[in-house]
């Protein structure tokens, strides 16, 4: 019996460190780097680490429920693209308030698009999202390339207002960055829509059996463009802080945003089959992204091995993923 | 332990198990001769399955021993078991749809078998032992249950195994698929091959099995050889109460037309037509691929289907999607638990609560104390085994997954409840409590569409029954006054009373 106690409790210990492997992760990256590179931990790297992570948290945040409902989204970069040139260049005609909400429209309705094209073929499973988001994605760039002329806008053109977009770049409120207090709001509300409304477990249960979730009255249609919209809802309000920090807008801007938010869904624990999964899971795994390049920048490895580390840690994790399911 | 006459090929000795919250097994012992056939009853989360996936190394079991073949078992493998001559045959099947028969009986073997020549022709020997005429060639997603059954058999059969087990694999099959498969396992008995057959329907148990363990709650109550059990005294001991009656009285009070449903049309089905009437239970009865479960999901707006008519009390009532008819009134039990009616993953609670998310909703909110009350109201009602509400529906015994379902529905009280075979891997006891929920739905005013491969089942519940075949309604019969025969060869596309 004691044999059989230590068994079991050796199996919930394993269980733990698996749920747990991020944060465990996050900790001995932080450690390791502090280490060997002192000024890891000065204020300086720790703001721009704030700032880094602003707008991949936001798109992560989002593409949170489209794996969460079973589908993926590859369109992101595109979106981005998109809302990042539109929403600067109406700032000077339309004043920014107009301009930040129709940037936040442009982006939702990218979204529902691409759930709508899905719903309408019937393309039900992931692997047609896949491929349709995908085409999608270069529609949306290249609007974004005809509407901009191939050009970067930059923030300094602009003779109008701009403070808000100013205060979302580099502003803070007391100690916290404005994008950091963005983050929180978003975050709040998305976990209210994850735990407690009805529409976040009609996605939840579509991610979960799509057939079983539409046979006992679930609109799984709704739940589609729902996750789609958010989906693009969020990319587009990443892209408002990305060029608010960096003050420009090119049309490409977005580029490897899509498949880094994944990572960081994937990384998190959430599971690419669908039903299960969290955004507080979401927020450690783009921590341990945002982290890790981090990381790598001061140890100063070329971008290619980053990249090369980057494809190795999502192929891992979804191995992870996949055993855990077996 | 003497190797007599009847020499044990398997012997289970003090096997226990326990699940966060369940102790499955507890110090189960069973002999199994060879060359017999071994039947296992036993009531839902009785502890069958855990027992045989502990066999094929599926789990691990906390304490005991297994001895097979003169070898003891310790840390097996599915595959490992295989290979020492212990197959499986779950109720899912286990094969590559996307691969033929032959690939699949000699799955993973290609090379020791020398390409695809040798492959096919040994599949074909394994078959023609079995007196299987599938074609090798064939696409697995091409076959019948019963065939696919056979597959898995012949793949048994492929690692020369001594003992398959058989976990209700009758559950999905006709009458004439369920005598192929009393041949063969006569055939393999002969062979000299032991099986052990779990399985809900005692008339099979009674039929071909040699001896019989009767589990509950974990544990073996009773081995003996068949002969020395009555019917009644092996459910008194699966249950632990005495049952009379295997089904209740029907409904007594049909009333007017509650629905009608005119011309279902659609490439399987010809010109559907038919009523239901308030306090009846109307069977469907046909072949497997006769087009009776079409018929319903067309009704319930499952598939897209377009042109007919639905008269709801004299009300044209368009149904275009499954929410649309659940609006108007209807409960869907599908046939499929899996893949249609359950998110495994997901809690029992949840499972049940599914259809009845306006209940404990407010302005988009969930309420999940309601939730809570909901599924506790429904596992109590239904006794589902469970620890809790919260586990994953996935852990629950196949039995007590159904009840999930069948809660579901409950839940809503729905005027019009079609089951396709609602009581798939439900035992004795509770499909008796099920046929009592039925007939208090109809006599509360409503109606039951029921679909089951159990005839009987079908002729002892149904104030009216309708004969399918080939996507026609051929036949429409009172039960209570025709005989099963009759009835039979309307199914089987002989003339009935009406067409
Ligand atoms: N993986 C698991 N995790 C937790 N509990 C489990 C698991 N598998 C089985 N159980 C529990 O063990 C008990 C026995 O289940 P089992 O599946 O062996 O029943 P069964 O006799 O096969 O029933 P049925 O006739 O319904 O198929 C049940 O109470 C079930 O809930
Ligand atoms: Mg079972």
């Amino acid at each position: 019996m004691t044999v059989q106690g230590t068994n079991s409790a050796i199996r919930v210990g394993a269980s733990i460190l698996r749920d747990y492997l991020v944060l465990v992760m996050i900790a001995a990256l932080v450690a390791l780097t502090a280490l060997i590179e002192p000024k890891f931990l000065s204020p300086e790297n720790l703001t721009n680490i704030m700032f880094q992570f602003g707008p991949l948290m936001m798109v992560a945040l989002g593409t949170t429920f489209v794996i969460i409902g079973g589908f993926i989204d590859l369109s992101i970069a595109g979106t981005i693209n998109l809302v990042a040139v539109v929403t600067i260049s109406l700032i000077q005609p339309m004043g920014q308030v107009p301009a930040l909400l129709t940037g936040l429209a442009t982006g939702t309705v990218c979204g529902a698009l691409n759930s709508v094209l899905i719903l309408s073929s019937g393309a039900l499973t992931q692997a047609e999202a896949l491929f349709m988001t995908f085409g999608l994605s270069t529609v949306y760039s290249a609007i974004a390339l005809l509407y901009s002329h191939g050009s970067t806008m930059h923030f300094w053109d602009i003779t109008a207002s701009k403070s808000i977009f100013q205060a979302i770049g580099s502003g803070s409120l007391g100690f916290l960055s404005w994008s950091f207090v963005i983050f929180l709001i978003s975050l709040a509300a998305l976990w209210v829509f994850q735990e407690m409304t009805a529409e976040g477990r009609a996605v939840r249960l579509t991610g979960g059996n799509k057939t079983a979730a539409r046979l006992a009255g679930v609109r799984i249609s709704r739940s589609i463009v729902v996750i789609y919209a958010i989906g693009g809802f969020m990319a587009a309000l990443g892209a408002i802080v990305l060029f608010s920090r960096v003050t420009t807008a090119s049309p490409v801007i977005g580029v490897g945003y899509e498949t880094n938010a994944i990572l960081a869904v994937v990384v998190g624990g959430t599971t690419l089959k669908g039903g299960k999964g969290s955004v507080l899971r979401t927020v450690m795994g783009v921590l341990l992204v945002v982290l890790m390049s981090n990381c790598l920048n001061l140890l100063g490895v070329s971008t290619y091995l980053q990249v090369v580390a980057e494809g190795a840690i999502l192929t891992f994790a979804i191995w992870l993923d996949n055993r855990k399911h077996m | 332990m003497d190797s007599g006459g009847s020499e044990v090929i398997l012997s289970i000795k003090d096997v226990c198990k326990s699940f966060p919250g369940v102790k499955a097994l507890d110090k189960v012992s069973i002999d199994v001769k060879r060359a017999m056939v071994h039947g296992i009853v036993g009531e839902n989360g009785a502890g069958k399955s855990t027992l045989m996936k502990i066999l094929s190394g599926v789990y691990e079991k906390d304490s005991g021993t297994v001895v097979f073949d003169g070898q003891q078992i310790e840390h097996t493998t599915p595959q490992q078991s295989m290979q020492r001559g212990l197959a499986i045959i779950y109720q899912e099947l286990n094969l590559v749809n996307t691969m033929s028969v032959g690939e699949n009986v000699l799955l993973g073997r290609f090379r020791e078998m020398k390409g695809m020549r040798g492959t096919h022709a040994k599949a074909r020997e394994l078959l023609d032992r079995i007196g299987s005429k599938i074609g090798t060639t064939r696409l697995v997603s091409e076959l019948s249950v019963s065939e696919k059954q056979m597959v898995e058999i012949a793949k048994a059969l492929s690692f020369e195994s001594k003992l398959i087990i058989m976990d209700e694999p009758s559950s999905s099959l006709t009458a004439e698929e369920m005598c192929e498969l009393v041949k063969i396992i006569q055939q393999l008995k002969d062979q000299g091959i032991s099986i052990i057959y779990i399985s809900h329907k005692l008339d099979e148990i009674f039929e071909f099995c040699d001896n019989v363990s009767v589990m509950r709650d974990g544990r073996v109550i009773d081995t003996k050889p068949k002969s020395e059990f009555t019917r009644n005294e092996l459910i008194m001991q699966m249950v632990g109460r005495e049952i009379e009656n295997e089904y209740p009285e029907r409904p007594q009070r049909v009333g007017e037309v509650l629905m009608e449903v005119r011309s279902i049309n659609t490439r399987k089905l010809h010109d559907v037509s038919f009523s239901l009437h308030k306090g009846e239970i109307l069977g469907f009865v046909g072949l497997v691929g006769a087009g009776r479960t079409e018929i319903v999901r067309a009704l319930f707006g499952a598939d897209r289907v377009r042109g007919h008519q639905v008269l709801i009390e004299g009300k044209p009532t368009p149904i275009l999607n499954p929410r649309d008819a659940i609006g108007a009134g209807f409960g869907f039990i599908p046939e499929d638990r899996k893949l249609q009616g359950l998110v495994l993953p997901f809690s029992v609670e949840s499972n049940i609560s599914m259809a009845s998310f306006r209940k404990f909703t407010r302005l988009g909110f969930l309420r999940k104390s309601i939730e809570k009350e909901i599924g506790t109201r429904q596992v109590k009602a239904l006794s589902v085994k469970t620890p809790s509400t919260k586990v994953p529906v996935v852990n629950l015994s196949g039995g007590n997954q159904q009840k999930c379902i069948v809660g579901r529905w409950l839940e809503i009280s729905p005027s019009i409840l079609i089951m396709d075979e609602p009581t798939k891997g439900i035992d004795v006891g509770a499909k008796y409590e099920i046929y009592m929920l039925m007939k208090d739905i109809a006599e509360r005013g409503g109606a039951i569409i029921l679909i089951s491969s159990e005839l009987p089942e079908v002729l002892n519940m149904s104030n009216r029954v309708l004969t399918v075949f080939e996507g026609r309604i051929t036949g429409e019969f009172d039960p209570k006054v025709t005989s099963a025969d009759k009835i039979m060869s309307a199914a089987l596309g002989f003339d009935g009373e009406c067409s």
